[in-house]
């Protein structure tokens, strides 16, 4: 049993968490909180990949990249659902049932 | 990073910074701006592509592996087409029209990204960019159904992209880089593949997921049948094809499916496919919305390449990137009429059309082409991707999987040739009573894209020679 | 063993629970940020400085503020309709149950992964690496940032139009 094996295993239970959060709120705020706690798992899985294989700069100049782009990202997922606020009047995503088949 | 296809990628960027202000009180530039940069861009693709020269030199003479251009025309291609019927389209006074241009522009411009990549962080940050534009393409309109489809889409996007980046870790890890070509060197030689197929497996869920395949199709039909009309064409044309079709396309090319280094791999990939295509049959078979009915189409299309794509020998490949290609030209027909009919009538529910065929009869007979070509009649071009596919696996000895394949195709027709009945042919229904065929410039792009179906069916020996050179290149 | 770093990442974990099990959605953003600066001094401790002052600025600092900005636009019609909470309170035993029965399977299989790593080479300068090896991913970060503010601009336009 190594650092490395214990780190990963964390980092798999975090990522549970995320997911977890997602397949069990109805609330889009909380899905976008698990969507965060499931991209912070990634990033520690690619920084910790780079440390353990001496690659830690090439894995932060990845990162600060991945850092850009989960912000848009976030950004983008609290204007949907704003806009779904505005539109539907809720944040539930369980209403969203307009269509089936 | 492909140097020599950069422009195609600067330009529309370029152009896309330039409409918010250019266009500010006159709406109309917006249009021709975005239009003119497309317009401009094919042309130079056609040149680089189709010069006489060229095509009697058996197409060597093309820059990069072939496959960029290819894909880098069919995007501006499809791009074109949108952005010129949405400027009939879009009605005036839309409060985000500049906005809209503006996001097409990017996400072309993404996806030129996409396809030029070299690299695949680099691959994932334009996959991620071509996903966050297409939300907001779909909720153009503020209805709740293209809200709700934009949602399904975010939510089941980035756990994907999520196990895309668990991949690239495990990749950094035991490969010491994320370049194309460092895999395919790997693959090649005789080391234990060990945990770079297993990193290139997560990679892969990750994009099966994105591009839509059967078992994770829940957001597909929502996100195409709640889109805004021209946005539909646009996301089921390219868009879901460039982020998740044509990653696993380029990786089955790296990871050498044919010479056996993935074999489990490769196994589950053509399960998938051959899963994908029987569920988007079986259901568009009993859908009652056209565009849900079409989504459903896209699905089992879909299924063709990824089963190619899994066998992974090169005629499968050549097959799989050409299907790519016809189903980027018919189902930007299909959605685009989709687009024409819902104007029209003001329904895309097939129940309630009916006897359309007099009042449109340029849309029906468009769609009458792109329907066959689906469907796999001769000698439009989905006849000769469908051929290649099924030859393919008849080769490599997979010869329940290339029956299972062929018996689907005929579904195929026999669900085209149902809502063809519905929605054109027999009584006229009190939706279509009214309605008349729309004007010239919204029929423009369902014409040129059938005339494209018909041209790349009758030049198959040229398309041909032009794939195999691609071939070659990417394979070795 | 670094029991420093192993104690981070289980203070990470205890704080992503928290985050989800939170009734108010306010403090659910709290506890997300405060997730972000336990992953930043993570980042600290792998001697990645350069991503952990990223992370502690922008992870921790900006989306927390854009959380709190759009949970406080919803907040009231959100505490109308209270969630069930029953599967949140149950999320502690059903990790707990995941915990073990994945120690028997995780940790040796990540162990197996570790005996492949290929150490590189290392060393170099940060920005260089971005620079030189990184360049078309600057492009990426340009045209994700313009595409941050067309889809801003696509999805909410402006309030002058209600």
């Amino acid at each position: 049993m190594n650092q490395f094996a214990i780190d990963w295993y964390l980092i798999a239970l975090l990522i549970f968490t995320g997911l977890y959060c997602m397949l069990a709120s109805r609330s889009l705020v909380r899905q976008l909180v698990g969507l965060e706690i499931v991209s912070k798992g990634a990033m520690l899985c690619v920084i910790s990949a780079g440390a353990y294989s001496n690659n830690i700069v090439f894995a932060q100049a990845i990162l600060i990249t991945m850092i850009v782009i989960e912000v848009v990202v976030v950004a983008t997922g609290l204007a949907l659902l704003v806009k779904n606020f505005r539109v539907n009047g809720s944040a539930d995503v369980w209403q969203l049932n307009g269509m089936k088949g | 990073m492909d140097k020599g296809l950069l422009a195609y990628l600067l330009i529309p960027l370029f152009s896309a910074l330039v409409i918010p202000f250019a266009a500010r009180g006159r709406e109309k530039l917006a249009d021709i701006l975005a239009n003119v940069t497309l317009l401009a861009g094919l042309v130079n693709l056609l040149w680089l592509a189709l010069r006489p020269s060229v095509i009697a030199g058996g197409f060597e003479e093309i820059p990069g592996d072939g496959l960029s251009l290819l894909l880098v025309t069919a995007i501006y291609l499809v791009a074109f087409c949108v952005t010129f019927f949405s400027a009939w389209f879009v009605p005036a006074g839309m409060p985000n029209r500049r906005a809209y241009y503006s996001l097409i522009l990017v996400s072309v411009a993404a996806m030129t990204g996409v396809v030029t990549a070299a690299d695949f962080f680099t691959l994932y940050i334009y996959i991620e960019v071509l996903a966050v534009t297409s939300f907001a393409l779909i909720s153009t309109d503020d209805s709740p159904k293209g809200l709700e489809g934009a949602l399904k889409y975010f939510l089941l996007s980035f756990p994907a992209s999520a196990l895309i980046l668990g991949g690239i870790a495990v990749l950094m890890m035991t490969l010491g880089s994320l370049s194309y070509d460092n895999l395919h060197i790997f693959m090649s030689s005789d080391v234990p593949a060990g945990p770079v197929v297993f990193g290139a497996a997560l990679m892969m869920l990750g994009f099966l997921i994105k591009s839509g395949v059967a078992p994770f199709h829940m957001w597909t039909p929502d996100a195409y049948q709640g889109a805004y009309a021209p946005v539909s064409a646009h996301l089921a044309g390219i868009v879901t094809k460039i982020s998740g079709v044509y990653a696993v396309v380029r990786m089955a090319s790296l990871l050498r499916f044919f010479d056996g280094r993935a074999q489990g791999l490769s196994a589950l990939l053509m399960l998938l496919g051959l899963v994908s295509i029987a569920v988007g049959a079986l259901a568009a078979l009993r859908q009652t919305d056209l565009k849900r009915m079409l989504a459903f189409s896209s699905i089992s299309q879909i299924g063709y390449i990824i089963l190619a794509a899994g066998l992974g020998t090169p005629l499968a490949l050549i097959g799989a990137v050409f299907h790519l290609i016809n189903h980027a030209t018919f189902k930007t027909v299909l959605f685009l009429n989709s687009a024409s009919v819902e104007k029209a009538t003001g329904t895309t529910d097939m129940d309630k059309l009916g006897g359309m065929e007099h009042a449109m009869p340029w849309t029906s007979w468009t769609s009458v082409i792109a329907l066959f070509s689906t469907a796999g009649v001769p000698p439009l071009s989905g006849f000769w991707s469908k051929l290649l596919i099924i030859l393919a696996l008849w080769e490599a000895g997979l010869k329940g999987y290339a029956v299972i394949a062929l018996l689907f195709s005929t579904v195929t027709l026999a669900y085209f040739v149902m809502m063809q009945r519905k929605v054109f042919f027999g009584k006229k229904s009190d939706a279509a009573a009214a309605a008349t065929e729309v004007s010239a410039p919204l029929l423009a792009p369902a014409v040129l894209m059938s005339a494209a179906i018909v041209a790349l069916g009758l030049l198959f020996p040229y398309v041909f020679s032009y794939l195999k050179m691609m071939a070659g290149r990417i394979i070795l | 063993m670094n029991y420093y770093h192993t104690l981070l990442l289980c203070a990470t974990v205890a704080l992503a629970v928290w985050a989800v099990m939170a009734r108010g959605l306010l403090l659910s953003a709290v506890m997300l940020a405060l997730v972000s600066v336990a992953v930043s001094l993570a980042f600290f401790s792998y001697g990645a400085p350069w991503a952990a002052v990223f992370e502690l600025s922008v992870c921790a600092g900006l989306i927390t503020v854009l959380f709190i900005g759009a949970v406080s636009l919803i907040r009231r019609e959100e505490s109308a309709k209270p969630e069930n909470r029953a599967r949140f309170h149950a999320l502690p035993l059903v990790l707990a149950i995941f915990a073990i029965a994945s120690w028997f399977a995780l940790p040796p299989f990540f162990a197996e992964l570790s005996s492949w790593i290929r150490p590189g080479t290392g060393g170099g300068q940060i920005g260089l690496a971005l620079w030189d090896l990184r360049r078309p991913d600057l492009l990426g970060q340009v045209l994700m940032l313009a595409a941050g503010v067309f889809v801003i601009k696509s999805v909410l336009p402006g309030r002058t139009q209600k």
